[in-house]
């Protein structure tokens, strides 16, 4: 893996000034379920906001709907009530525009395409009119980007679940969104994959300059990452608080090592327990 | 009818040949490695056919009633040609039918799969019916369609279109729907999910339901046969066991047991060749 993290991306992409108007805005939303008859509020009065370019985290115990406030995020789910608004749209709408890229906790690629096919797949669905030459140059651009270049023509079922995970983000950055909305993408890796995913992750925001949301329920993951974490607690499920984490990037491995990383996670940690103590209902 | 319900029925019960498709290897076995593999079961064949040939001739059983192996092999080489002429209507009706089922149950499961009425309208008759013995509908298609090749194709594709139809649906309905929701995202249509993500999917089931479709298919050419023939390997059985030819009957099983093995293994080969990415079902 290469890491070309330096100052000078930083400076150029992702630090820019920050946006008076944030790039994703959360007023006020719940979301309840209706199961056998049986109303649930899954989530309860919601606020929160993510400043253009800059990587949040949402943090929290199984169950506690960071992955549900993602999909309402993502547009895939309508709230009951309150507003959310993307890039200053309904996040439906900014969906259908090609705003949000979404990545999964599997790679949920083809098994019987190709990496550089499963890139291509969105851009093939969107963009009729594109010739098919440029969609594949910009697919293996989008691998060359995740480092992928020599594993074009190798099947899911030849990578390892790390490869997989990059082809899955290359796919979602090959349409070129303004936020990456990741829903525990390294959940299913190993402990050594998930920290190599991690400073990945970190290279390839300082190089697209991409806003990034990113639910995880691994506390050294979103300090490493993130920029704000919003820590969530069940009960129903709401935001306990948002933490800042100013550990300053490039982040690396000696990152984890730092004074203040011990002092925000172990901050995160707390919180987590008070918010998991208080659970009432599922 | 939810996915994981589907996945259950997806070994379902009309055929006890699911189990020969777990059996079977996709893997790119060396043909030597196959060999010796196969070895035991080899021995073991050799040990029965001495034995059986050993009883008839000791007990002096009369041919009719158990005909030694060797008496059966002189008839396979001797009677080839009457044989294979036969071997050569089966062969024709069963593939005929098998492909028409195929085709049958692919059509049935898509539409089931892409308009959700069609589903709600279809399935349920179309596993009422499965619990008709079709066996016992064969007269009825002699009556109707004659004694050639057509009462046969159509008996063969009402057995055997059920597990394809079947198996295809969990495979088009197992498609993971965060796939379907990212390319419902980038805005593809239902026909477009349907054709880039559901269908590729379900080629590895629809490969087990066509398994189990192909030995309905012999099955069904030989009850066609036997329900009313003028030619065909089970009208040639029906028509030595009348004569008291059992050797004759004996050889002409034979033959159906490796037209069955042919076509069995000629698909097993097409999925070890082209869907070797699928799930092992």
């Amino acid at each position: 893996m290469t890491m070309r993290i330096t100052p000078e991306t930083m400076m150029g992409t992702s630090l820019s000034k920050p946006d008076a108007v944030p790039h994703i805005s959360v007023r006020g939303v719940s979301v309840d379920f209706t199961h056998a008859g049986q109303t649930n509020r899954v989530l309860h009065d919601i606020n929160l906001s993510v400043e253009r370019g800059s990587f949040a985290s949402l943090i929290g115990p199984s169950g506690c709907g960071k992955s549900t406030l993602l999909k309402v995020l993502a547009g895939l789910l309508t709230p009951v009530e309150g507003h959310v608004l993307v890039a200053g749209v309904a996040p439906a709408e900014a969906a259908r525009a090609r705003r949000i890229g979404l990545v999964f906790q599997e790679a949920t690629l083809m098994p019987w395409k190709n990496a550089i096919d499963n890139v291509k797949l969105l851009m093939e669905v969107a963009y009729k009119s594109m010739a098919k030459s440029e969609i594949a140059d910009r697919a293996a651009e989008m691998l060359r980007m995740v480092g992928l270049e020599k594993a074009a023509l190798k099947r899911p079922s030849q990578l390892s679940g790390g490869m997989r995970q990059r082809v899955s983000i290359a796919r979602a950055l090959a349409m070129d969104p303004e936020v990456l909305m990741m829903d525990e993408p390294f959940g299913a890796l190993d402990a050594i994959t998930r920290e190599e995913m991690s400073e990945f992750l970190l290279d390839i925001w300082q190089r697209t300059g991409k806003t990034i949301v990113l639910v995880t329920h691994s506390i050294d993951e979103a300090v490493f990452l993130s920029r704000q974490v919003h820590v969530m607690g069940t009960g129903p499920a709401r935001i306990i608080e948002t933490i800042p984490i100013n550990l300053p990037y490039p982040r690396v491995e000696e990152t984890y090592s730092q004074p203040g990383f011990a002092v925000a996670s172990g901050h995160l940690r707390r919180l987590l327990k008070d918010g998991h103590g208080r659970k009432v209902s599922t | 009818m939810n996915t994981t319900s589907c996945v259950g029925g997806n070994t379902n019960g009309s055929s006890s040949s699911a189990m020969a498709s777990t059996g079977a290897n996709p893997s790119n076995t060396a043909w030597f490695g196959a060999l010796t593999g196969l070895m035991p079961a080899l021995l073991l064949s050799v040990v029965l056919l001495v034995l059986w040939e050993g009883i008839s001739r000791i007990f002096k059983l009369p041919e009719f009633v158990l005909p030694p192996p060797s008496s059966i092999a002189h008839l396979l080489l001797t009677k080839q040609a009457t044989l294979s002429v036969a071997a050569w209507v089966t062969a024709e009706e069963i593939l005929y039918g098998f492909v028409l089922s195929t085709l049958v149950g692919m059509v049935i499961a898509t539409t089931i799969a892409r308009f959700e009425v069609m589903g709600r309208a279809v399935y349920p008759l179309m596993v009422l019916f499965q619990n008709v013995p079709k066996i016992a509908l064969a007269p009825l298609f002699i009556l109707w369609f004659g004694y050639d090749l057509a009462p046969k194709i159509v008996l063969i594709v009402v057995m055997a279109f059920f597990p394809v139809a079947l198996n295809m649906l969990v495979g088009l309905r197992s498609t993971d729907p965060n796939l379907v929701t990212l390319l419902r995202t980038v805005g593809a249509s239902k026909t477009e999910i349907l054709l880039r993500a559901q269908i590729p999917n379900s080629l590895p089931y629809l490969m087990s339901g066509i398994k189990i479709a192909i030995t309905l298919s012999v099955i069904g050419a030989i009850v066609g046969e036997f329900a009313g023939a003028s030619a065909g390997l089970g009208y040639m059985i029906q028509f030595a066991s009348t004569q008291m030819d059992t050797s004759l009957v004996f050889a002409a099983l034979i033959e159906i047991s490796i037209l069955g093995m042919i076509f069995y293994y000629a698909i097993e080969y097409l999925e070890w060749k082209y869907l070797s990415w699928g799930p092992k079902l």
